[in-house]
């Protein structure tokens, strides 16, 4: 489906992005992926919650948005209704490239099928007259080296995990205003008897492999349950 | 109640009479507003260019932006930039955009914009808006509020359709009755006061408050109640000009300034709208001849236009006499427009001046006959105030000029600069122009206008010291000019997209290539 393209000013110099948000531009997603690196600006305003790959039984990390599948809770007139936007999201329509050898450079590539992708020459330019990169693919470039970078690192903290036993599958049951129920299910978060239970040297583990910080991150977002539920009976109530 | 003033009646209909009948309306609805216009007098329909204030005007009005912009085949308007001024020669252009330069010191700023990129040009320094107009980029984004920028912007409009718009509005929204009948005479009460107007077909139409916006007819404050013309063609020696509308290809590039073309005698408008542009050859007849600058007119149309069918352009020829009225405000008589005063449409003050005008009244509305004469003398010191500026800011242009053709010389004979404009350059070797020099509210032309014409036209910068928080100012402003090339559309991408789709005409499309 999808249609990637090396990112040049020869083939995209005229290229305008619609950088909105909206279920239109694909952004009707219930969660998306997020990385312990940015778990600092995620708790501030999302749930974080874990998820075990299937296939590879690896964990990942996700932000919550909604309840259901295609619910964004944070989507409102065509913007984002939060100050900060998961990198996953704000990097769309464009992801990293690589060559393949494992140091190859990374390439920002653009996946020119996506919705973001304007065809009324309104939008933001990636290339400015002169074919150089404008401020805004300077800041996706730079998003895209940060994740890159975060995606690299995670697997450190994922395995920190499972080497304590400290994810463990929650459901949530939500019950809204009008009476009508919500449950997740499948997701995992972290086990706070197991981690409060953790000795000197476990701790001195976590501590030293950075991941502490980032676990206390995670169990301080799920505050934010509160706010999502606050929107979903918003919505509910708005029709 | 006695003496009270209810009845408004405005005498004129085209871009004066119903703005001005619009915005009084829109301002004081308690008004009984009539509006009176001969049938089959053709408006004159050069004014083609507005100010921001426009935006406050429309919106104060109640009339969407983007049915102003479809309804009067308009665009946006960014500034002027001014080609061949200085010395004539290629590289010989700079802009006057609407956007401010950034607050601060700007004594610092001169030194900071010296030091760090000399070979800039000073408006592209001081602001985004300088490349937004290079790359004929709209300054705001189909999705921002009615009337919001990310910089400052008026319009490029038809003034025919324009007028029909505002007739439109003010008959059905704003509750204005329109008289379509000529004016035959004016009867005046025992004070002197115009009471009522006779129309031809023998009604009497009687009012408290009348507004002459009859253009150069000017049928009150000049016919009726005499008041002195102010001659001010000493100072402005364009008295003529040749009009033509040329129709631009579908899909071409939108300018977002007017362009103003100096040339041997004068200098030459280009307007830019979406479907034509406008452009006409000023001058003075005492310097240049009409076949002259015929000529001068067509090589411009030639170079700019290419392809254009040169045999089919009938250019109309306007003369004018630059001045104003002694008093603007005479009794009950309030000249608007035209009628008011008339100077070459340099930096388009025309229509900025009717907006002001009923500002001014609208917010200092006689209530009372009695306090009539107290109002009309602060107007007319204001607005004399005003015309005073004007005519010294648009000769701000000429007496900097290098060009060396005997029309520029004789514009830079020190018998023909007003004395404070001689005064305000004098000060200005030493300090660039401040709210000192231009203190008043709603100044026409600011200081930063000033010193977007003084360091456009190579005016030498007053000695100072760049500082850190003026180089850090500049440096916002070139990270800020890149942000918003990127993300504003171009102007044909954004007007287009209000217009519907033209279905393909074929033979229009490909008559050039039938012939």
């Amino acid at each position: 489906m999808s249609n990637h393209a090396v990112l040049n000013p020869a083939d995209h110099g005229e290229l305008r992005i619609d950088t909105a948000a909206s279920a239109e531009l694909g952004d009707n997603v219930m969660a998306c992926a997020t990385v312990p690196a940015e778990f600092r600006s995620i708790q501030a305003h999302y749930p974080i919650v874990l998820r075990r790959d299937l296939s590879t039984g690896k964990l990942e990390a996700l932000a919550l948005l909604g309840f259901e599948t295609g619910e964004n809770l944070f989507l409102r007139d065509g913007a984002w209704d939060a100050a900060y936007r998961p990198l996953s999201m704000a990097i769309r329509p464009f992801l990293i490239g690589r060559a393949a050898t494992p140091d190859g450079v990374g390439q920002v590539h653009v996946d020119l099928d996506h919705p973001r992708i304007s065809k009324t020459g309104e939008g933001v330019r990636v290339f400015d007259a002169g074919g150089q990169p404008t401020p805004y693919l300077e800041d996706i470039a730079a998003k895209l080296g940060d994740l890159d970078h975060a995606h690299r690192e995670s697997a450190d903290f994922f395995a920190a995990l499972d080497r304590y036993d400290l994810a463990e599958s929650f459901t949530l049951e939500v019950t809204l205003d009008d009476g009508a129920k919500n449950s997740l299910v499948g997701y995992h978060t972290i086990n706070e008897e197991k981690l409060s239970a953790l000795d000197g040297p476990a701790l001195q583990d976590l501590m030293t492999g950075g991941h502490l910080a980032r676990i206390y991150m995670i169990i301080a977002s799920l505050s934010h349950f509160g706010d999502l539920v606050a929107r979903k009976n918003a919505k509910v109530r708005g029709g | 109640m006695i003496g009270s003033v209810e009845q408004v009646v405005i005498v004129g209909g085209g871009t004066a009479g119903w703005l001005s009948a619009c915005l009084l309306a829109a301002r004081r609805p308690e008004l009984a507003i009539t509006l009176v216009e001969a049938p089959n007098i053709p408006t004159i329909g050069v004014g083609e260019g507005t100010w921001p204030t426009m935006r406050e005007t429309l919106a104060t009005i109640g009339i969407p932006e983007a049915e102003f912009l479809s309804e009067c085949d308009a665009s946006f308007k960014q500034g002027s930039r001014f080609d061949g001024w200085g010395d004539g020669g290629e590289a010989d252009s700079y802009y006057h955009p609407f956007t401010p330069p950034p607050p601060g010191d700007m004594a610092a700023m001169l030194a900071a914009w010296q030091a760090d990129a000399p070979g800039a040009p000073f408006a592209a320094a001081m602001t985004p808006q300088a490349l937004a107009c290079d790359e004929s980029l709209a300054p705001r984004q189909r999705a921002m509020p009615d009337y919001a920028g990310a910089l400052n912007y008026g319009y490029h409009l038809d003034a025919g359709k324009f007028a029909t718009l505002l007739k439109r509005h003010a008959t059905a929204r704003l509750g204005v009755t329109h008289v379509s009948a000529q004016v035959t005479s004016v009867a005046n009460d025992d004070t002197g006061n115009i009471s009522s107007l006779r129309l031809h077909d023998g009604r009497e139409l009687a009012g408290d408050f009348f507004i002459d916006c009859s253009g150069l007819a000017a049928i009150l404050i000049g016919g009726h109640c005499s008041v002195p013309w102010v001659d001010r063609s000493d100072v402005s020696f364009n008295d003529s000009a040749l009009a033509l509308q040329v129709p631009v290809e579908a899909g071409s590039a939108i300018a977002s300034q007017t362009i103003g073309t100096a040339h041997e005698a004068g200098w030459i408008w280009d307007i830019a709208l979406p479907t034509r542009r406008g452009i006409g050859c000023v001058f003075s007849s005492r310097f240049m001849d009409d076949a002259r600058a015929e000529e001068v007119l067509r090589s411009y149309v030639a170079a700019k236009l290419p392809g254009t069918d040169l045999s089919a352009l009938r250019p109309r020829k306007l003369t004018f006499s630059t001045g104003h009225r002694e008093r603007f405000w005479h009794g009950n008589c309030l000249a608007v427009g035209l009628s008011a005063g008339f100077i070459e449409p340099l930096e388009a003050s025309a229509i900025v001046t009717i907006e002001l005008s009923i500002k001014a009244l609208a917010e200092s509305f006689p209530r009372r006959a009695a306090t009539m004469g107290l109002l009309a003398e602060r107007f007319n010191e204001l607005f004399r105030y005003r015309w005073d500026r004007i005519v010294e800011f648009l000769k701000l242009h000429y007496v900097l000029s290098r060009r060396t053709e005997p029309y520029w010389l004789a514009q830079r004979d020190p018998a023909t600069i007003p004395a404070r404009l001689v005064e305000a350059l004098e000060l200005w070797r030493d300090q660039p122009p401040s709210v000192w020099d231009f203190p008043r509210m709603d100044e026409l032309f600011c200081a930063a206008s000033q010193q977007y014409v003084l360091y456009g036209m190579g005016f030498p910068v007053p000695a100072g010291a760049p500082d850190a928080a003026a180089s850090q100012r500049l440096a916002e402003v070139r990270q800020r000019s890149r942000a918003l090339a990127a993300a504003l559309p171009s102007n044909r991408t954004y007007l287009d997209a209000l217009r519907p789709v033209a279905a393909a005409d074929p033979i229009a499309m490909h008559g050039a290539a039938m012939k």
